[in-house]
Parts: C-alpha cells; structure tokens; sequence
C-alpha cells in the first residue's frame, strides 16, 4: 500500500482568505463572526454568523449564477492549493490518474433561494437556466475538473458535517488501490437560508458567538468557505520534488445508528471512528499530540467528544491539547472536517495550534486542555481530526509529520 | 486485494413493482412503468409522461410509528433497504451491526424537500416553521434514517455523482470488501421524482419532447429517439465479503467484480473525446475485473433515450469490442425511464436477476434502428445463459463509470 501525502493547501474561511492571511487569523485568536448579510434575519431570534469577507474572486465565470455558488471558493481554495503544490497544470500527465472529491452539506442552495424569495409564489420560479445546470451537487467537482482538467475519478460527498473527511477518506483508498496517482480533495459551503432555519429553529444556534467546551456555550454558529487540499501518493510526490506538508496516515469511520439529530450520549460512534482512525493509521494513542475537534459549541456534542477522548486516550487524555477553530470561523458544515484537516496540517507545518477563543468558564463535563483564547507554540508530530454529523455519521482522519 | 464482493440480498421500490420478484416478472414481460405524471401538475409544461413509483406500502416495511414525518425518498430507502436485509436473511447482531455499512448514491437525495422548507420559509414567518418539519429534509437523511432504523454502525456515505451516483457506490462499496475495510455493506441508489427534478431536465432540454415535437416515449437507441422520461425508485443490494456469506450458507446472487470511473472533461469536450472517454471507463472497469472484453456476454447498457448520450455510447461500445462485434446489449430504461442517480443500481438489479435466471429483459419501443447506434438491440426478450455483464452509466456532464457482474462459481 502506498504512503499518501499532502502537498498543497487552499483555505477560504470567514477570518481570512488565503492559507497564509486565514493561518495569522487564526493564530491570533481573530473572530470571523458577524451579522449575516447575504439575506434578512429580521424575523429571526439569531442575526450572526460567519460569512467569508474581503473576498474578491479573480475570475470570470460563465454567468452570475455560476458566480454566486460555492464554486467560487472552492475554485478559490482549490487553485491555491494545486499552485502551492506545483501542479497547477498537469499536461504531460495522465489526466485520469487525477481526481476530484469534494463534500458539502446543502450544495449550491443559495441561488435557488435567491430566484424564490423575489417571487415566492410558485416554487418553479426558483429554477432558472443557471439553477438547472449547477443545483445537482455534483456541480460542484464537474466545475472544478473542467477548471483544473482532471479526468479521473470525481464524486460529491453528500454527509452532512462529516462530509469533507468522508471526501478525504474516499479519496485516500483510492490512492491506496493504485487507481490514481493525485486527488484534489475538501469541502465547501455557502449559508443558505433555509439551513441557518433548520439550525435555527432546532434552537440549535447561538445568539452572539460560539464557545465551544465553555460551561456557558449556547450553540453553533453558522459558518461557509472551503478548505482544499492535494494529496498524492509519496511515490508521484518524490518523483517531482513535491513540497510535502503532512502524511495522511488514515482515516477511521462509524455510524452511531442511534438518532436523526442528537450524538450517542456516551460517544460509541465517536468512540468507534477515533479507534478505528488510529487502527487503519497504525498509529498508538500515545503518538496523538493534537485534536482539532468537533467542538460545535453545542451543549451535546462538546460533552459526548470530551467523554469519547477521555475514552480512547485514557489517562493521556487531559495532556492532549484540544482545540476547535469553529470558535472562530463558525460550523461551516460540509466543508468544516476539510478546513480543519487543512489546518492540522498546517499546525504540523508551523509548529502551532490555534487557539478555543471565547473560552471562559470551565465547564465540569468539560475538562481538558482546550487551548483557551491563545494559539499555542508547540511540536505537533501527530494530529486527530474529529468530525460528527447529524444522523451520527462519524469520520477522524489522522495527520502526522512526513 | 484477494477478496471478493458478493450480492446476496437485493431490495426494490420500482415503477415496475415493489420487491425484485414484481420488478422481474414486469420488466421481462416487456411491461412499461411510464405513464402520465400524477405527482406533479404538469399542465403548463411540454413533457408529462414519468415513471413513477406506485401501491408502496411503506407501512409493511418500516411499520407504523414516525411515518408521517418521512419523506418520499426516505421511504423509499427504507422500504428497500428492509427487503434486501430480509432476503439477505441477515440475523442483525451487534457484532454484525457494526461491521455493516451504508453506502448509498444519490444525486439529489431529499433536496426537494429542503427546498419545499425553503418555499415555506419564503412565504411565512420562518421563526414559526416547526422544527419537525424540517426533520428529514437533508441531502442524506434517508440515509442517516435507514443507519438508525436498521443499526447499520460500521459506517453511512452518500455519494452525489449525477447520472453516476450509485455505479460509484455500488464501486466504492466493492472495493472497501475486496480490501479488506468493510465485511457487509448496504448500497445502491434512491432517487425521487420531484419538482426539482424536472426543472433541472426540463430547462436543459434532456426530456423527451423538451423540444415540443415528438411523443414522449423511452426508446433507447431507436432513430426516432428524442430525450428521457425521468423514473424514480430506490434500489439496495446486500454486499458482503464472499467468504462471510459462505460461511453463514448464504443465497449468493452473483459477485460485483469490477468498476472503473473516468471523467470525460466536462460539458465543452466534444463528441469524439467523449466517445474515447466512455470507452476508457469501461475498459478500466474490464481491467479491474481481471478480464477481457471477450468474457462479456451482455451489455445493460446507459441507453436513455438521449440524442446524444446513446449515439456516444453506441460508438463507445464499437470502438472497444471491435466493429463487429455482436455482443446483445438491452437497456432497462425503455420500461423503467431514468432514474438519475439510482439508474446504476436498477441496472444492477437487472444484472443480477438476468445472471440467476438466464433471461435478457427487452429493449421495449425499439423498432426502428439509428445506422449510428449500430448494435444488436436485445428488443425481445431473450433466454440466454449470462455469466458477465457490464453496467453502463454515462453521464454528458462527465461523469463516466461502469460495473461488473458476474455468476457466483
């Protein structure tokens, strides 16, 4: 089996655009929340969350429809990443041998309710030529491969807030199969309205800002951008001299098959896809020196993450800095597991991690080392990415120093 | 990669009858599940004709209680995701339930019904709208119901890949068994008629009669052809490793052992990279089941009734088995339309059934051959011994992928 390495790095999150100015952001504790300006809240009991700002897209797209979908930041996200891994034109290769596995939670919602909300009365006037050819979320890898001309496997991962690992995790048994030799891989997500509703009326939201693993959180905040990464097999990535951030060591799944919406109280699915992360990456509970969470800052998830490290690390657990970055760029959702699998290579890059922000009072059930408030200087060898999504579809993938 | 991925349970909501026993006998008696459209008012659009899924007790499958706050979609996978456990005979322990994934393709998944809250959100107080109501309208959630209803704990995915969607999760789902990752897996395809859905065919102009002259009849590869008729259904196999399901003295339906998957460089690329691209896609599924074109005996082919997409195929399937090469090929979308996301899955249905009962289903409404699709069109009903047939989904946005079924020795 091949050894799978990442190479490149995009990031398009609501603290900063770019890996370099949305890194500085996040080391400096910088929150990207703000009051929602894509459409009007005033009927709601929430008015913040997480937009990208300052992003300029330096493209033309065929028409505004195009323009306005996630494609913009996964295109964004993804021509930084293949220019930072030196494969920003691939000719002379063999096109099939490269491939593209991106993940969302609700795809290309926005323009739809964009087109409905001017004339709400028939649900027809929410399609226009636009709509038809980018609503399928399969739109959103065909863009990229006509953009970056990859001609080899291409899927969409449609699993709700695990989605980007499962894209990942795709992607790496392919590499591992021998079937292709670079995968373009990650998430993204805008905020449509009717999922800032669905989290909305679920009570699910915090008003002002999201405080994960703090006794006094009150919910997610809503968040979109993309997170992109090129990860390729260590053969392919010796042979041109790549610049290698991390190892993808592997990547563990499970399924709670307990409920619609809430976690397993005790974390078994979680429990379940950190144990098998660390099986399928040959890698001890002991060599782990970094989680990037979940931590949505939901009362829920935050206890059953907390109560599902200290199972599977033991007495190891509180030593392990923990931290989640949606303190700061919010749930983006789909792309949320991708943008975070970017940052944790880059904290085994930079020697770094980023910091919990708005972390005050201790909570009890919550107590680990959660980084509060301030980024971190350390060695990171070794990183578990967690991600938990509704329906208890569980996903961890595991980075390590090459 | 020394393990095999078997079928041994096979579950169908269909236009042609719930159950694969229904789905079989109507589709080899040539019978058609196209009608006009009673889901959706049509009247101030060109093309009315569907295949719709009709008499699903849902009730039978997943019994009474919470049915009301599912959606269509929802049942449907649940629906079949039942029968094929019940035919499978899997006795659900919890060793075995977390050793079981869900992997299913879809491309739109419950999209339709996010976008009826949205309808909801845009027309009254959105504060108001009941959290209840917004209970089963993800992308993946029938998914996410079948994991909880049926304690599927290895692990749920949902693939969204268009016309491809469940080819590639039946191919994912094969290689995670030969691999060794997975011991039993639920996949295959759901797809749902809605509104959204006929926009999107509509507006692109890939109906039947999308360009107002013709009639609206499936008849793939046939001259007079003129876009598809739009199905839905849901279609589930249970897949396992061969040697658990020997083991445990399972009924084996047949091994799925090969797939491949290649894109053809999106809309703009022209016919005959196309034409190459479809090729290379089933070449690499024949490569990857260690064989060659000669072992293939039936072809269940893409064929949908689309201009384009069929005159592709057609040529595709020439320049790889030789000009002259006579091998049957019979498209299962005459009767059942297509089903988008969930066609590779009614294909491999059709696949299956054809292998354990030596019988090609018929290309029904092919009577008039298109020089440039120059195939042997199985357009009735044929006896004939199958031991391997090739899956065709081949999607113009790019999307190619294909399948291999073959008997269980």
């Amino acid at each position: 089996m091949p050894r799978v390495v990442v190479t490149g790095l995009g990031l398009v999150i609501a603290n900063g655009v770019g890996v370099k100015n949305a890194w500085e952001a996040l080391m400096n504790g910088k929150d990207g929340t703000a009051e929602i300006k894509s459409f009007d809240t005033s009927q709601y009991k929430v008015h913040r969350a997480c937009e990208v700002k300052d992003f300029k897209l330096d493209a033309v797209f065929e028409n505004e429809t195009t323009a306005n979908t996630i494609h913009k930041y996964t295109y964004t996200a993804a021509r930084e990443a293949l220019e930072d891994s030196g494969l920003s034109d691939i000719a002379g290769n063999d096109r099939e041998r490269f491939g593209i596995a991106v993940g969302t939670l609700a795809g290309e919602l926005p323009p739809f309710e964009y087109l409905l909300r001017n004339s709400p009365e028939d649900k027809a006037n929410g399609f226009d030529m636009g709509v038809a050819l980018t609503y399928p979320p399969s739109s959103i890898t065909t863009l990229l491969s006509e953009d970056f001309g990859f001609e080899g496997s291409n899927m969409v991962s449609l699993n709700a807030c695990s989605s980007g690992n499962h894209a990942i995790a795709w992607a790496l048994d392919l590499l591992y199969e021998g079937k292709v030799d670079v995968m373009l891989v990650g998430g993204g997500e805008l905020i449509p309205q009717t999922e800032f509703t669905h989290f909305h009326n679920l009570k699910a939201l915090a008003p002002e800002k999201c405080q994960p693993f703090d006794k006094d959180r009150k919910g997610l905040v809503i968040g979109e951008g993309a997170g992109i990464m090129v990860i390729e097999t260590l053969d392919f990535a010796s042979k041109r001299n790549a610049n290698i951030y991390a190892e993808l060591n592997g990547s563990g799944m499970s399924c709670d098959g307990h409920h619609m919406t809430a976690p397993h109280p005790e974390g078994a699915g979680a429990i379940m896809a950190m144990t098998n992360a660390l099986t399928m990456a040959r890698v001890s509970y002991e060599d782990v020196d970094y989680i990037n969470a979940h931590g949505t800052g939901t009362p829920l998830n935050d206890i059953m993450e907390t109560l599902s490290i200290k199972s599977v690390f033991k007495e190891r657990a509180s030593d392990i800095p923990v931290s989640s970055i949606k303190s700061m760029i919010g749930h983006t959702m789909g792309a949320a597991s991708a943008i975070e699998s970017v940052v944790s290579c880059l904290s085994i890059k930079n020697s770094a991690i980023p910091p919990t922000i708005h972390y005050k009072t201790p909570d009890p059930q919550c107590d680990l080392d959660y980084v509060p408030n301030e980024g971190r200087e350390m060695k990171v060898n070794c990183v578990l990415n967690n991600s938990f999504a509704f329906g208890g579809n569980n996903v961890t993938n595991i980075f390590s120093k090459f | 990669m020394n393990k095999k991925a078997v079928a041994t349970g096979i579950g169908v909501v269909s236009p042609l009858g719930i159950g694969h026993q229904d789905f079989w006998k109507n589709l080899v008696s040539g019978n058609s599940g196209i009608a006009p459209m009673e889901y959706l008012d049509l009247s101030k659009y060109e093309c009315k004709y569907g295949a719709e899924v009709k008499d699903l007790n849902t009730e039978e499958f997943l019994g009474r209680k919470g049915l009301r706050y599912l959606n269509k979609g929802t049942k449907f996978l649940g629906s079949s995701v039942k029968m094929a456990l019940d035919d499978a005979k899997l006795e659900m322990d919890e060793e075995l339930s977390n050793q079981t994934g869900i992997l299913i393709g879809s491309s739109l998944g419950n999209f339709s019904q996010t976008t009826d809250y949205f309808h909801d959100i845009a027309r009254e107080d959105p504060s108001g709208l009941s959290p209840m109501q917004s209970y089963d309208v993800a992308l993946n959630s029938s998914i996410n119901y079948a994991s909880v209803v049926f304690k599927l704990k290895s692990f749920a995915r949902t693939i969204s890949s268009s016309f491809t969607s469940s080819t590639d999760a039946i191919g994912n789902a094969i290689k995670l068994i030969q691999n060794g990752k997975a011991n039993v897996i639920i996949a295959g395809g759901v797809e749902q008629i809605s509104l959204d859905l006929y926009m999107i065919f509509y507006m692109r102009k890939m109906l039947a009669r999308a360009n107002g002259t013709g009639s609206e009849i499936s008849m793939p590869f046939d001259k007079r052809r003129n876009g598809f008729i739009m199905s839905e259904g849901s279609y589930v196999f249970v897949l396992e490793n061969h040697d658990y399901a020997v083991s445990r003295g399972a009924r084996i339906y047949g091994e799925v052992s090969g797939y491949g998957s290649i894109f053809a460089g999106g809309r703009n690329s022209d016919t005959g990279k196309r034409v190459e691209k479809a090729g290379n896609a089933m070449k690499k599924c024949v490569d990857d089941a260690s064989m060659s074109t000669d072992d293939i005996d039936l072809i269940n082919a893409n064929g949908n009734s689309g201009k384009l997409p069929d005159l592709i195929e057609a040529k595709a399937i020439k320049e790889l088995f030789g000009e002259e090469s006579n091998i049957p090929v019979h498209t299962v979308k005459s009767s059942l339309g297509e089903s988008y996301g969930a066609s590779g899955a009614m294909q491999t249905a059709s696949a299956l059934l054809s292998i354990n009962n030596g019988l090609v289903p018929p290309t029904i409404n092919y009577e008039e051959k298109d020089p440039e699709c120059n195939l042997n069109v199985v357009n009735e009903r044929l006896e004939k011994e199958v031991n391997t047939v090739l899956i065709n989904s081949f999607d113009l946005s790019g999307n190619n992928s294909c399948l291999i079924v073959k008997k269980h020795e």
